[in-house]
């Protein structure tokens, strides 16, 4: 008796999973359930959140100190970037304006932080603190303090799921700075490792060059750094080179992440840009 | 069921959850028990008549959501599960906690096995499952378990 009931929670389970893989019906069920799961998400990085509390509450008061001076120091080394900044953007829009193509604004961004990291050792994803009450969407680029990190892939109210560029289910298309040939670095399921694939042997690619996002996806923003090449083997008789990269973000290591919004790249789904609808 | 246990059973749930969460270090993040299922376990050989395969339910959709996995996929593996110890509850309450230990082994592996022939069966880029550490140490703090979260409860009714 029990034995057939299983049987057919195994068919209805087995028609939701087809229907959750194909369609997308099933959103706003996740959406409504993480609403329960929120609290266990943040009881379980309550240790994690309080041992941070204790050691910024107990820093003496030099350390305090040094850490202003460091950051003064910094900072003032930045803005002196900034400054030759704005007048660089002011040039820039005006040479686009001659070429009278579309400008750049800045982005808006949002800071989050690290919740957790997903256990499964065939996935590289991890958790955010900010979700669907944040205004995330699927589909946002994530950045950390020195390049790209991910997208998201899956928003619940409170937390969102990053699908790093480490991934081996992922890819994106980059651009070498130094001379602008593009490729596309596909994860490996690595984190300190990308795989640009399908590049010519004839390609100018270096050791040392910095790979920045192209943009042409149609997900990524233009020009973030996403890897630093680091091997490049012409092998004769193959018809492509096999490139190796390592990407800039601290996949593993960055606890605060930024959250890219940006007008028109990133909102639109992957089915739309090969379907054609815009 | 008197209401202080059902309190107990859902405080359980609600520290599985979380500690399945929990942020562990890389290096041992493959040593996660299946802490929802070791609850799911708990409950249903303390009140089998009203732990029944409806629990599967509510609990495995939460595991989907908080695990990311397609909807339905530990709906089905709660319900295998709950139905392995209901037809074997009343062997269990008589084996000593090292064969029990060997049964809970024995589930989960099996189940993490389901899982990865279901979603390879829909999903044609399945990602294969880890299967022996997590039955293993499941298996292993199962002892833990039963003397600290189990015991007590049994008393109590």
């Amino acid at each position: 008796m029990q034995i057939q009931r299983v049987a057919v929670i195994a068919i209805i389970a087995l028609t939701t999973m087809w229907v959750d893989k194909s369609y997308d019906w099933f959103q706003p069920v996740r959406y409504a359930l993480g609403y329960l799961i929120a609290p266990s998400q943040s009881v379980a990085v309550l240790p994690m959140s309080m041992s941070e509390w204790m050691g910024e509450s107990t820093l003496s008061r030099r350390e305090l100190l040094t850490e202003t001076h460091r950051l003064e120091a910094r900072n003032f080394a930045l803005e002196r970037k900034a400054q030759r900044m704005a007048s660089l953007e002011a040039e820039n829009m005006a040479l686009r304006n001659l070429l009278s193509a579309s400008e750049k604004v800045d982005e808006r961004v949002l800071v989050t932080s690290v919740l957790a990291v997903d256990p499964d050792p065939y996935t590289q994803q991890i958790i955010i603190d900010k979700g669907g009450s944040n205004d995330v969407f699927v589909g946002q680029p994530v950045l950390d303090s020195n390049g790209l990190l991910g997208q998201v892939i899956e928003v619940l109210p409170f937390s969102s799921r990053v699908l790093m560029i480490a991934d081996s289910n992922h890819a994106i298309p980059v651009q070498v700075n130094r001379n602008g040939v593009r490729a596309i670095a596909a994860g490996t399921g690595d984190l300190h490792e990308l795989n640009l694939i399908y590049v010519p042997n004839t390609a100018d690619i270096q050791v040392g060059d910095l790979l920045v996002s192209s943009g042409l996806g149609g997900r990524y923003p233009k020009g973030y750094p996403v890897a630093t090449v680091t091997k490049v083997d012409n092998i004769p008789g193959k018809s492509f080179a096999s490139v190796k990269a390592e990407p800039s973000a601290q996949m593993d290591r960055s606890r605060h992440l930024l959250l890219v919004f940006e007008e028109g790249a990133g909102r639109v789904p992957p089915e739309a840009l090969w379907k054609g609808k815009r | 069921m008197r209401g202080s246990v059902l309190g107990l059973f859902l405080l359980y749930l609600f520290g599985a959850f979380a500690l399945e969460h929990a942020p562990m270090p890389e290096m041992i993040s493959w040593l996660q028990p299946a802490w929802v299922m070791l609850v799911v376990t708990i409950m249903v050989l303390l009140a089998p008549q009203v732990f029944g395969l409806w629990l599967a339910f509510p609990i495995g959709l939460l595991m989907d959501v908080e695990q990311g996995t397609l909807i339905g996929v530990h709906v089905l593996l709660v319900a295998i599960h709950i139905v392995i110890l209901q037809l074997l509850y009343r062997r269990i309450y008589l084996f000593n906690v090292l064969q029990q230990s060997l049964v809970i082994f024995l589930m989960i592996m099996a189940e993490r096995i389901v899982q990865y022939w279901t979603t390879a069966m829909v999903d044609s880029q399945a990602m294969p499952v880890p299967m022996l550490w997590p039955a293993l140490i499941s298996a292993v703090i199962w002892p833990w378990i039963y003397a600290l979260l189990y015991r007590p409860l049994r008393r109590m009714q």
